[in-house]
């Protein structure tokens, strides 16, 4: 049976992975991520799960250390957050490249310096180009859920691509909910074991990585981008089998909130987006016809399905939990992606970002009802007037 | 968990001659190595030695670069290029990941040799600390630092086992700095020896005496845990000596103090070749236009460098544990 815990979103992961049953975990301390790997620990010393836990000297360690078992045959796993998610950053694009469906969980950590144990987008943010499968989650159970589609939609034999798992540090990976933990033998019927196509092997030698000559490489990025084509497919198949057999209801993309009839939206990943949902009620209550969008997808990155959810809205707030300085909206990241999705809408709603949520900072409320008003004011004014506010530092 | 299962250890028998040694390849033509190229040696004779339950992890450097070009590899068994950084680490890997799969029975054939072959710069520059990790965990690894003494695929810049007075294009000699390189190399086994309990077997060896190479790679596969061999591999491009002297600079090296074969068991060294007159290092350092610059004081400071190292050669008794055919002249 299926069991209802109180887990936070690192013990979810953790419990994520054991049901994933992975083989090789290379782990490296540092805060808030650890703690999902000091629950495999135990997990691996009390012999609930049966893998080779291995202590690496880094995190670029750890990323090698699970391409190189992944390289081999077994599903592997580790994660990291802020500077330790910059360190690994040389070893992202050879597990990608050589199609390596490893995972790593994320919980964001803001960058150095100064030292900053809050949460921010910016460390996982800034690997999003390095080709691999990319979201964030909001809630532990979902987490959890994310953790096995990763896998799954990874390990698709049209896909083999490495997932980052993301969630919030803190706000998710250190607050417990209830989360359903899902029964073994329901997850091995949505996860079918790794099978590697072309494993390091004595029997069928094979060599992985040789040097290309300038003119091989774009045919290869070209087949890159083609599987990213390739992963909505993947996706949908996925949610779909894991809703049935979990009996969820997540939208394969985007999470939805009250976007039916809005006139204003938020755009928002992660976490605060439950702080987000509280604050659409009580602007509902007062009468603005607010909504909210929050992807659980990055990379591949839902264009059509935002530039549909946004098709009817008057004006939209990007909530940046990252930053991008000197970027072409002066702020944060998401916002480039969000207006590149509405660009071929006949009629476009107005866009700015919000910095806010950053170095661990928490949103309020008030500053999502603080958004809702410059949204209330640019519908009016029917232009956008900045492209980016400073939550907290605006007159 | 893990201690108790059997992974099925393979024994290599000792190669007694070169007439004996396996006449299959797994290290094959076609590459695009230089002309005299010792690392490419290294390779095909520790590929002939370990056999084909291998599988190699190559860090980036020469043996990745010319081996590998357009997709086309030499090897005959399988292969990963890691990065100069990480050899160590993706090795740890792969190797957890045969442990794991065997344990399971999702793998049941031989247990696999897992090498790593790594230029000094993946071995002991940038690499060090993947390599120390390896070594520290325990993992049935050979770790091989093929040491050519420089960073040649870039183009000869100074590495930390580039000798002093070698001209390399980070050590240019010039009017301030007449004598190129000012400092002493790495000692590389010394770095494993000395901060590795897991490692219970180290041993040098060199391109120029083959057999003795060839055994000291079985030796060390039948190991069961991390092992470290130090490979001297002359380097026609970056030494600056012609081409076909490949053999002989290695012969020299050994025959001058520069190189010593020696193998390291359990906390006893064993030495597998000591000359009876050690030649003065201008003898072999003649032949090698990175050293053409040197003025007879810096040769003197090099010869005060060997000196002292023969003196701790001789402090040990040599035992000729491995058959060494007899040089020819």
């Amino acid at each position: 049976m299926a069991q209802e815990r109180m887990l936070s979103g690192c013990a979810a992961a953790a419990q994520g992975a054991k049901l994933a049953e992975v083989e090789v975990i290379c782990s490296y301390p540092i805060r808030p991520y650890t703690a999902i790997m000091m629950e495999l620990a135990r997990m691996v010393a009390n012999g609930e799960l049966d893998a080779e836990f291995i202590h690496g000297e880094g995190e670029h360690a750890q990323v090698s250390v699970v391409l190189g078992a992944s390289a081999a045959g077994a599903r592997a796993y580790t994660g990291s957050s802020g500077v330790g998610v910059t360190y690994a950053f040389e070893v992202y694009s050879p597990a990608a490249g050589g199609r390596y469906p490893l995972q790593m969980a994320i919980a964001d950590r803001t960058l150095d310096p100064p030292g900053d144990f809050g949460s921010e987008h910016t460390d996982a943010m800034s690997a999003r180009d390095q080709g691999w499968l990319m979201g964030w989650a909001a809630t532990p159970q979902e987490v959890l859920d994310n953790t096995l589609i990763n896998f799954r939609v990874g390990e698709d034999p049209a896909i083999m691509l490495p997932q980052f798992v993301c969630q919030d540090g803190y706000f998710l990976s250190h607050i417990p909910d209830k989360v359903i933990v899902p029964e073994l033998s329901q997850v091995r019927e949505f996860l079918p074991p790794y099978k590697a196509p072309h494993p390091l092997s004595t029997e069928c030698p094979v060599s992985h990585g040789p040097q290309i000559r300038p003119d091989q490489g774009a045919p290869m990025d070209a087949q890159r981008a083609a599987t990213f084509l390739e992963v909505p497919r993947v996706i949908e198949r996925a949610v779909a089998d894991y809703n049935r057999i979990f009996g969820r209801n997540y939208d394969p993309y985007l999470e939805k909130y009250k976007m039916e009839d809005a006139e204003v939206a938020y755009f928002i990943q992660g976490a605060h987006a439950n702080t987000c949902k509280a604050a659409i009620n009580r602007l509902r209550s007062k009468g603005l016809k607010a909504g909210m969008v929050r992807p659980r997808w990055v990379r591949p990155w839902p264009t059509q399905q935002i530039a549909e959810a946004f098709a009817k809205v008057k004006a939209v707030a990007s909530v940046e939990t990252s930053t991008s300085y000197g970027g072409a909206m002066r702020g944060g990241n998401l916002v480039h992606e969000l207006r590149a999705s509405l660009y071929d809408l006949e009629r476009r709603p107005l866009v700015t970002s919000f910095m806010a949520g950053l170095g661990g900072d928490v949103i309020l409320l008030e500053d999502f009802e603080y958004m809702a008003k410059i949204l209330t004011q640019m519908v009016q004014e029917k232009k956008t007037r900045q492209h980016v506010y400073w939550i907290g530092f605006e007159e | 968990m893990g201690e108790a299962f059997d992974y099925k250890k393979q024994i290599l028998e000792p190669i007694k001659s070169m007439r004996s040694a396996p006449a299959e390849e797994m290290y094959l033509p076609g590459h695009r190595t230089c002309a005299g190229c010792g690392p490419a040696l290294n390779y095909r004779l520790t590929a002939k030695a370990a056999g084909k339950d291998t599988i190699f992890i190559g860090p980036t450097g020469c043996m990745y670069v010319a081996n590998s070009s357009y997709l086309c590899t030499p090897y005959a068994v399988s292969w990963i290029h890691a990065q100069i950084t990480n050899g160590g680490a993706v090795a740890s890997g792969i190797e957890a990941a045969y442990k794991i799969l065997a344990r399971k029975k999702k793998y049941t054939g031989a247990f696999p040799n897992v090498i790593v072959m790594a230029g000094d710069g993946g071995s002991v520059d940038i690499g060090l600390q993947a390599m120390s990790a390896m070594m520290y965990r325990g993992h049935d690894i050979l770790f091989i630092c093929y040491d050519n003494e420089a960073y040649a695929n870039t183009g000869i810049q100074t590495s930390p086992t580039t000798p002093y007075g070698a001209n390399t294009t980070f050590t240019p000699p010039g009017k301030a700095i007449p004598e190129g390189k000012t400092l002493f190399p790495k000692d590389p086994p010394q770095l494993v020896i000395g901060g590795h309990p897991a490692v219970k077997y180290v041993a040098t060896t060199c391109i120029s005496y083959p057999v003795d190479l060839m055994n000291k790679v079985r030796k060390a596969l039948n190991v069961n845990g991390p092992t470290f061999l130090h490979m001297l591999a002359p380097c026609p491009k970056g030494w600056k000596f012609d081409e076909k002297l490949t053999r002989e600079m290695g012969r020299l090296a050994v025959d001058t103090g520069m190189w010593s074969l020696y193998e390291w068991e359990n906390g006893v060294y064993k030495y597998s070749h000591i000359p009876k007159q050690y030649k003065p290092v201008g003898e072999y350092m003649k032949f090698q236009g990175r050293f053409s610059h040197l003025k007879a004081e810096h040769i003197a400071k090099m010869q005060a460098f060997v000196d002292e190292k023969i003196q701790r050669v001789k402090a040990i008794a040599v035992e000729a544990a491995i058959p060494t055919p007899k040089a020819r002249a």
